[in-house]
């Protein structure tokens, strides 16, 4: 459904993205793994055009699109069959958490009021969110508040969603209830791709797990595969530091021994 | 002190009201809408007309109000003499213009200036990610401004449109050296007669403090209304 072809960035003289390529089989779940700055979060925010790659191909279904020289018409088609969940949620301030998922529907995708209403109450029913329907933004917890975001996107009933470590910025015990509306996604056989660090996550819910560094992929599997037999030194070496991290309990050393 | 006077002279200010906050009013009017133009020039930096929105703000706001207001009326009506009638000959009597109108575009230049700034970092201070979740749900640019963005930098706006404003309302009693009646003009003209300029300046200070005070009470309504949505959790 989705094929990317050798997607390629660079920040000033930095490459970040050396050629990417990957394949995504309509109701895949990927898990996009890898320790921070190897470049999964550049390569998911290229794919959506926010910000954009150097070079390389993305087709999608019949949509053939050359990254150099993309139209903002292309663009637009593109993101239509996308839905993106952002780490910081994002969501609109001014607008409650029903105006929040309505928004879309009615401007963006011009679908009448009424019925947009209908489908936005019954996105924030999935993510057990109904009853927060009037509260603003920053009356919801993070967890709460990802949730929605999780409707805005899954209520356009996208053909892709793209999550970009949706749980990385919430407090330890709100992460089991985002990530299980995330699974219930997969359930209904979505196809996504998450940027995570939730290991178990990834094993359980990922059809298919990608490990990147430095900018490239260094190995894809199917998560038993991935996390019992892993192939390539820089990947054994990866999911060592962080065994030996939930081992000692203590993920603040592992966010700090990922850096490097 | 002369009670008398001051009680008089407090009535005969109020008359000049009207005026300063037809000034005021005008200058803010038309300052809103070009303030926000200036500002969207600024932002999104636009060709030729970037530098001239930058040279424009930083000359207006680096200058004196006193020294605007002087440099305006001696010149500005000389100046459109020589251009309507010496080249064209349209035979309009510059010098009969209503000084109130020159004061409406002094302030309204200076009104302009200063709120470009005021949106110019409103708009700034909203997280770009909002853009980049509206555009994923299918927005156009200018919806986001729109429906997202403007609202929300609105309120983070009044606050200072409040300063703003209030420093207009208060610059407008330079406005005398224009020989407008407003407020402070009125004042001075009657303490002038009797040299009671002391009770003059207490019914001057004791206005300005009045309608201070309820600009000030607008503006806190204002923002706590359009700021609804900022409320801390209730549930």
């Amino acid at each position: 459904m989705l094929t990317v072809k050798n997607f390629k960035k660079k920040y000033h003289q930095h490459e970040v993205l050396k050629g990417i390529d990957m394949t995504i089989e309509k109701g895949d779940v990927v898990a996009l793994l890898g320790p921070s700055g190897s470049g999964k979060t550049t390569f998911l925010r290229g794919l959506a055009f926010l910000t954009p790659g150097d070079s390389g191909n993305i087709i999608f279904d019949d949509q053939k699109i050359d990254i150099q020289s993309a139209t903002a018409n292309d663009i637009k088609q593109l993101r239509q069959k996308m839905g993106f969940v952002f780490q910081n949620f994002n969501l609109f301030a001014n607008k409650t958490a029903l105006q929040n998922v309505e928004e879309g529907l009615v401007i963006g995708h011009k679908i009448p009021k009424a019925e947009a209403k209908q489908i936005a109450q019954e996105a924030l029913k999935k993510v057990g969110l109904l009853e927060f329907s009037d509260h603003f933004p920053s009356q919801l917890s993070g967890g709460q508040a990802q949730r929605v975001g999780i409707a805005r996107a899954a209520a356009l009933n996208p053909e892709i969603i793209l999550l970009d470590e949706p749980t990385s910025a919430l407090d330890p015990e709100l992460v089991a209830d985002v990530l299980q509306v995330i699974k219930q996604l997969a359930d209904e056989g979505k196809t996504m791709i998450v940027v995570t660090h939730e290991m178990a996550f990834a094993r359980d819910v990922a059809d298919k797990v990608v490990f990147m560094d430095r900018g490239l992929v260094v190995e894809q599997n199917e998560p038993a595969e991935f996390f019992d037999h892993p192939k390539s030194p820089r990947l054994k070496e990866f999911l060592s530091r962080i065994s030996a991290a939930s081992v000692a309990n203590n993920s603040f050393e592992y966010e700090k021994s990922s850096v490097n | 002190m002369n009670t008398t006077f001051l009680i008089h002279t407090f009535w005969l200010s109020i008359s000049g009201i009207p005026l300063t906050i037809l000034i005021t009013g005008a200058a803010l009017l038309l300052g809103l809408p070009l303030g926000f133009g200036l500002a969207w020039i600024k932002i999104r930096k636009i060709k030729v007309l970037y530098p001239l929105a930058v040279a424009y703000t930083s000359l207006i706001r680096a200058t004196p109000m006193v020294l605007l207001i002087l440099l305006f009326y001696s010149t500005l009506p000389s100046f459109l003499n020589v251009i309507i009638n010496k080249h064209f000959h349209l035979g309009i009597k510059v010098f009969d213009i209503n000084p109130v109108i020159y004061a409406i575009i002094v302030f309204a230049l200076i009104a302009i200036a200063n709120l470009s700034e005021v949106f110019r970092s409103a708009i700034l201070t909203i997280d770009p990610g909002q853009k980049e979740a509206a555009l994923m749900v299918g927005l156009s640019p200018t919806q986001i401004y729109r429906r997202i963005i403007i609202p929300q930098a609105l309120v983070s706006a009044i606050p200072n449109i409040g300063n703003l404003t209030l420093n207009i309302l208060k610059g407008t009693s330079l406005a005398f050296m224009m020989a407008v009646p407003e407020i402070t003009a009125v004042a001075k003209t009657a303490a002038s007669y009797t040299y009671n300029y002391t009770e003059a300046y207490i019914d001057i200070f004791v206005i300005y403090f009045i309608l201070g005070a309820i600009l000030q009470v607008i503006f806190k309504f204002l923002e706590r209304y359009l700021g609804r949505h900022k409320l801390k959790r209730t549930a």
